[in-house]
């Protein structure tokens, strides 16, 4: 049905509408971005185009490439409205004002094509007003998309539709919002705020208007608001730093004018002196001169915080903040621990998870939505009603009463119950009518947490797992700590190849995680390497060698699915895919060289094959030999997969998936239409400069030193590199085989290891999470 | 010996490479255009003419091939006109010129084309297949970064950023100053492309400042003085003289813009390569038989505005009647055509602005100088 979307138009070039279309760019498809003609200058389109010129420096990037940024055409309301015609959506994104809103739709019905969906992206009017004045016909094509900001990269899209939405233009917009923009669509009511930011704002002005009764830091408000609840450490007045002081007050006018008289948030829309006060001044938040955090730049980029008693600024602590299982995520022993933290922690979260229990079924029609808008929204690791779960529905229910606050019909419901359960290996919700209902996986999504419950696994050790995702296929999981690579997850690759032979089809490399893998874990390496246990880092080394060319000549075809970071060895096995299916957001490199050190598991060969087969690439021994120079000795981590590809670390053949919860199928769809005919690869043959080419490598990287850009170690390292990429002692007429190279990578990899300054750069990354440009 | 004369200077608009009109424009196909060009505006007989010689620094890719002869072919000269590339680097295409000079000294002809091209959007510099000699890059500069030789000139010369900049600011200020007042007109054969007909140079950038210049950070090291402002942009352009004796030219009525009265080639520290026009000049000058002071007209390529600054000094150059339009800076420096689009120029100004001598002369990339003293034809 997404084919149906073939053209949107988004009207209103500010920071969510041109973001919107450069996510539907990023889509690959053609947009049409339009705002009004500017007052002055002569330029009618600068508006639209100055947003366009202003996302291409942005970071992070609105476009995952600049192809992307090619298919938004600019224009003005004025000159160019009638091009709707040509658009089979309109995405109306301008000032929450409904007059102006009105008026436009009344311009868009005197040139849309009957069918052509129109959604405004308000987060604050009702539908029903939205479409006063309409006739029918518009009615039933017009919807409420409400994206959140940045649209790139936060997952939730609210759609709201009205008693006059057609259900085939809806299902249209939700489809191409889904599998082309990657959204995961949460339906809401046609209720004020909807669902994330109703729940959402009650929860910030908590955690503000406790933090300001308590007296307490920002840093410990922030410390007990963040981590252990699930949250995002920017927790409550980083995040209020982040979105921007001044949209506070909108908010709390918007709603307060809006919400029912009964609704518990009027009583806690409290205005803060102090908040007025840093708004009037320019502090803002991040955008502005500073907010409840700043850095001090005067003071050699101190990071400071604001004194809510005094509103003065003073150096930020490390607060001593929730320990035990109360910062791990026991939610009972949070609200139960005694003193402040307890206390602020009940006055956020209790509240918080009451008044998202009461807004079923008002605002959304389930306890999923809710859970759904604040995960996606919000980036809560949890929803409120897992939280609940967590916390135990009693527990909340009866704590509430013994306060005398009203006690929400669905915590009634629940009584003893959890909001979830687990029945026959299948994930249930506890429906309106206090029966459970299973979890309903949408088609084209497989979600590898649902094989995980009902079944059990082909093969497991500590760090790795193989999983049946069905219809012949199985999956390699990574499984340790950030994902990351050790000779478990390798000894299970070589256990998993014959079985894979024998019982199955095809393999997906695919993990649930945000990150597919951080690479080898530089923990146990730098274990080994404090000991000098040289032996065992060879034998780790060649381990990793063997278990990823086995996957790569293996009797069935492989297929890497990553989303989110893949570096290192985790690029590497990748790299050794038959096809790789990512997810747009793939943020992958090899990036060795950061810690000292070169790909030593196949790597290096697998990107010169790339490079050499890419097409336009120049011929002779060293084009291919210098692009992946340049990629590798810079550590160079893709933005996107569309990026990615420019870099070669993906293939032109290899997918993308738009939404995250689509790529295990995606994946598991490319495997078997690899399975027809599928022959393994034949082991390339190389022909590389030699000697030549690596001192031509070497004086580039000098030049980079000259210039400041690259350390004295750089050098030592971006040697090592030179000397495998450019075939070692081979001369230019050598043909070098894989394995041949593979032992080139092996033994330069060795010999850098032992080296001190890598050993140090290790260290310093494991410690800092930063490299050392020693 | 004969008099050879230079009867005709035509050259491309020059835009920056990469994002420069001309960077979708084949090397091949743009010298062809220059040399249809200059044979249309000096009227030569194609049939007469004997070598098309094409000076190129980086001859591989679309500018392989021995792109010389592509080029005449290209350009529709008779087949029975010959085609040879020449690599001197960015002396390419004055070699050209004095390869020219020779053969029609030893009567092996009679009219030339010498003619220089440099795509520097489409074939990097060093090459695509750069494979330098480890022992020779041990016991020599000859493989290190032009930017690099420049901030050994500065510090040599103690040339600081000011005076650096103070050049670069002049050499815009000239070149957008000739070319508002349509001096570039006559020189430019307008270009088609796919994007339609280019006819002004994209390179230059009217109203620099030397605060503009002051802000810019190193550009080839940290601790250095020479900035992407101070150095010759990466170009695209081609160029081309006519070269014949001067009794060919005055039988046909050829527009003799000047004589070439001596040419010279010298070898120097690779290290301090912008310094090559010291001694080829003094070489030059001196088989002229005239000095500095003689001079009416100086085309001193502005590789680096420091190897610029040390040249002049080093050679007593009147900075007033040194690149009279403008010098490399400004207009760009397409390695392979800046040979004769400085004696071409130098020839042309000699014409405009009176005087009896010119010197057109440039440093080479591994340690070379090369110039050329033209006299005035009466």
């Amino acid at each position: 049905m997404s084919q149906s979307i073939n053209k949107v138009c988004v009207i209103g070039a500010g920071t969510m509408g041109a973001g919107i279309a450069a996510q539907v760019a990023n889509a690959g498809v053609p947009v049409l971005l339009l705002d009004i003609v500017p007052k002055d200058g002569a330029n009618r389109n600068a508006i639209a185009e100055g947003a366009v010129a202003r996302m291409l420096k942005t970071e992070p990037a609105p476009f995952m490439s600049k192809a992307a940024a090619k298919l938004v055409e600019t224009g003005n309301i004025d000159d160019h409205l009638d091009k709707i015609a040509t658009c089979d959506w309109v995405i109306e994104a301008v000032i929450e004002r409904l007059d102006i809103k009105q008026n436009l739709y009344a311009r868009l019905e005197a040139v849309k094509r009957p069918g052509t969906a129109v959604s405004s992206n308000t987060s604050t009017i009702p539908l029903v007003n939205l479409v006063e004045g309409r006739s029918e016909a518009f009615k039933r094509d017009f919807l409420i998309t409400h994206f959140f900001n940045p649209p790139r990269y936060m997952r939730l899209l609210e759609i709201v539709t009205g008693p006059d939405t057609d259900a085939e233009v809806a299902a249209k917009v939700e489809a191409f919002a889904d599998v082309a923009m990657g959204k995961s669509v949460v339906h809401g009511k046609d209720t004020p705020g909807f669902i994330a930011n109703r729940i959402g704002t009650y929860w910030i002005q908590l955690g503000l208007n406790a933090a300001f009764d308590m007296g307490l830091s920002v840093e410990l408000a922030d410390a007990i608001a963040g981590p252990p609840m699930g949250v995002p450490k920017t927790a409550i007045f980083g995040l209020v730093d982040l979105v921007g002081i001044d949209i506070m007050p909108h908010l709390q006018v918007s709603l307060t004018a809006t919400l029912p008289k009964d609704d518990s948030y009027h009583a806690i829309a409290i205005d803060h002196p102090l908040i007025r006060r840093m708004i009037a001044e320019g502090y803002t938040g991040r955008k502005g001169k500073g907010g409840f955090y700043r850095i001090n730049k005067e003071m050699g980029r101190r990071k400071e915080a604001i004194e809510l008693t005094t509103g003065e600024y003073r150096a930020a602590a490390k607060p001593l903040g929730p320990t035990g299982p109360a910062a791990k995520g026991d939610l009972r022993a949070l609200v139960e621990t005694k003193g402040p933290i307890g206390e602020y922690a009940w006055a956020v979260m209790g509240e918080t998870l009451a008044y998202a229990a009461g807004l079923v079924p008002a605002a959304a029609a389930d306890v999923v939505a809710i859970d759904d808008a604040m995960k996606l929204g919000y980036n809560w690791k949890a929803g409120p009603f897992e939280m609940i779960d967590r916390l135990g529905a009693r527990y909340l229910a009866e704590r509430l009463e013994a306060e005398g606050r009203p006690v929400p019909e669905m915590l009634r419901l629940a009584g003893d119950r959890t909001f979830y359960r687990i029945e026959n290996g299948k994930r249930q919700f506890l429906g309106l009518d206090g029966e459970y209902r299973d979890m309903v996986c949408p088609a084209g999504v497989l979600r590898l947490g649902d094989v995980k419950l009902a079944s059990k696994p082909i093969l497991k050790n500590a760090s790795a797992a193989l999983w049946d995702i069905g219809d012949g296929v199985a999956c390699l999981e990574f499984t340790g700590k950030m994902n990351a690579l050790d000779g478990e997850v390798m000894k299970l690759i070589v256990q998993a190849i014959p079985l894979v032979s024998v019982q199955y089809k095809a393999l997906v490399v695919y993990n649930d995680a945000d990150g597919f893998s951080a690479g080898a874990n530089l923990g146990l390496a730098l274990f080994a390497l404090n000991i000098a246990a040289w032996g065992e880092i060879e034998k780790l080394v060649a381990g990793g060698q063997m278990a990823y060319k086995g996957l790569k000549y293996a009797p069935f075809p492989v297929v890497g699915a990553p989303a989110g970071l893949a570096v290192g060895g985790g690029c590497e096995i990748l790299l050794h895919c038959d096809a790789i299916q990512a997810h747009a957001e793939l943020y992958t490199g090899l990036v060795e060289c950061g810690v000292g050190l070169i790909p030593g598991w196949g790597g290096n060969g697998e990107m010169l094959d790339r490079a050499r087969k890419a097409p336009m690439m120049p011929k002779g021994p060293m084009p291919a030999v210098a692009k992946v120079f340049e990629t590798v000795s810079t550590a160079t981590v893709s933005k996107s997969a569309a990026e990615a590809k420019e870099l070669l670390f993906l293939r032109p053949g290899d997918g993308i998936t738009m939404n995250r919860d689509r790529l295990l199928y995606d994946a598991k769809q490319k495997a078997l239409s690899l399975v027809e005919g599928y022959a393994p690869p034949e082991a390339p043959e190389f022909r590389l400069p030699g000697d030549g080419g690596h001192v031509a490598l070497n004086m580039a990287a000098q030049g980079f030193r000259k210039r400041g850009l690259a350390t004295d170690y750089d050098m030592v390292v971006s040697d090592a590199l030179a000397t495998v990429l450019s075939g070692g002692e081979a001369d230019l007429v050598d043909t070098v085989s894989e394995q041949e190279l593979l032992k080139l990578e092996r033994e330069t990899f060795m010999r850098l290891v032992r080296e001190p300054r890598s050993i140090a750069r290790v260290e310093h990354m494991l410690e800092t999470g930063k490299p050392l440009r020693n | 010996m004969q008099s050879v004369v230079i009867a005709g200077f035509a050259r491309s608009p020059f835009h920056l490479a990469g994002k420069g009109a001309l960077a979708r424009v084949r090397p091949d196909d743009l010298a062809a255009q220059v040399i249809r060009g200059l044979i249309g505006k000096t009227g030569v007989e194609p049939a007469d003419i004997e070598d098309v010689i094409v000076g190129c620094a980086f001859p591989e890719g679309e500018q392989g091939l021995n792109v010389a002869r592509l080029i005449g072919l290209l350009a529709d000269l008779p087949i029975s006109v010959g085609g040879m590339t020449v690599n001197r680097f960015c002396g390419s295409s004055m070699s050209a010129i004095h390869i020219a000079m020779g053969q029609i000294a030893v009567g092996a002809g009679e009219v030339f084309i010498c003619a220089g091209v440099e795509s520097m959007s489409r074939v990097p510099m060093m090459g695509f297949n750069p494979l330098p000699n480890r022992a020779l890059a041990e016991k020599s500069a000859a493989y290190m970064s032009m930017g690099e030789t420049a901030e050994n000139v500065a510090e040599k010369y103690q040339i600081g950023r000011e005076a650096q900049e103070a050049l670069a600011v002049e050499s815009q200020r000239r070149a957008a100053a000739a070319r508002e007042a349509g001096k570039f007109v006559d020189e430019i054969v307008p270009i088609e492309t796919k994007a339609g007909t280019v006819s002004e140079d994209g390179t230059i950038r009217p109203g620099t400042t030397a605060q503009d210049l002051a802000g810019l950070k190193p550009a080839f090291d940290a601790r250095g003085t020479v900035t992407a402002g101070t150095s010759s942009p990466l170009t695209d352009g081609a160029s081309a003289v006519l070269v014949t004796t001067e009794d060919y030219a005055r039988k046909h009525g050829l527009p003799i813009l000047a004589r070439i009265k001596a040419v010279s080639i010298s070898g120097c520290a690779p290290e301090t390569m912008g310094l090559g026009p010291i001694i080829s000049s003094q070489k030059a000058m001196a088989r002229a038989g005239i000095t500095a002071g003689d001079l009416d007209v100086v085309e001193l390529n502005e590789a680096f505005a420091s190897q610029a600054l040390a040249c002049m000094k080093d050679l007593g150059l009147d900075a007033a009647k040194t690149n009279i339009d403008g010098g490399g800076i400004a207009i760009g420096h397409p390695l392979g055509a800046t040979g004769a689009r400085i004696v071409g120029k130098a020839a042309a100004l000699l014409k405009r602005e009176g005087g009896k001598y010119a010197l057109a002369t440039q440093c080479i990339g591994g340690g070379q100088g090369i110039a050329t003293v033209l006299e005035a034809v009466e």
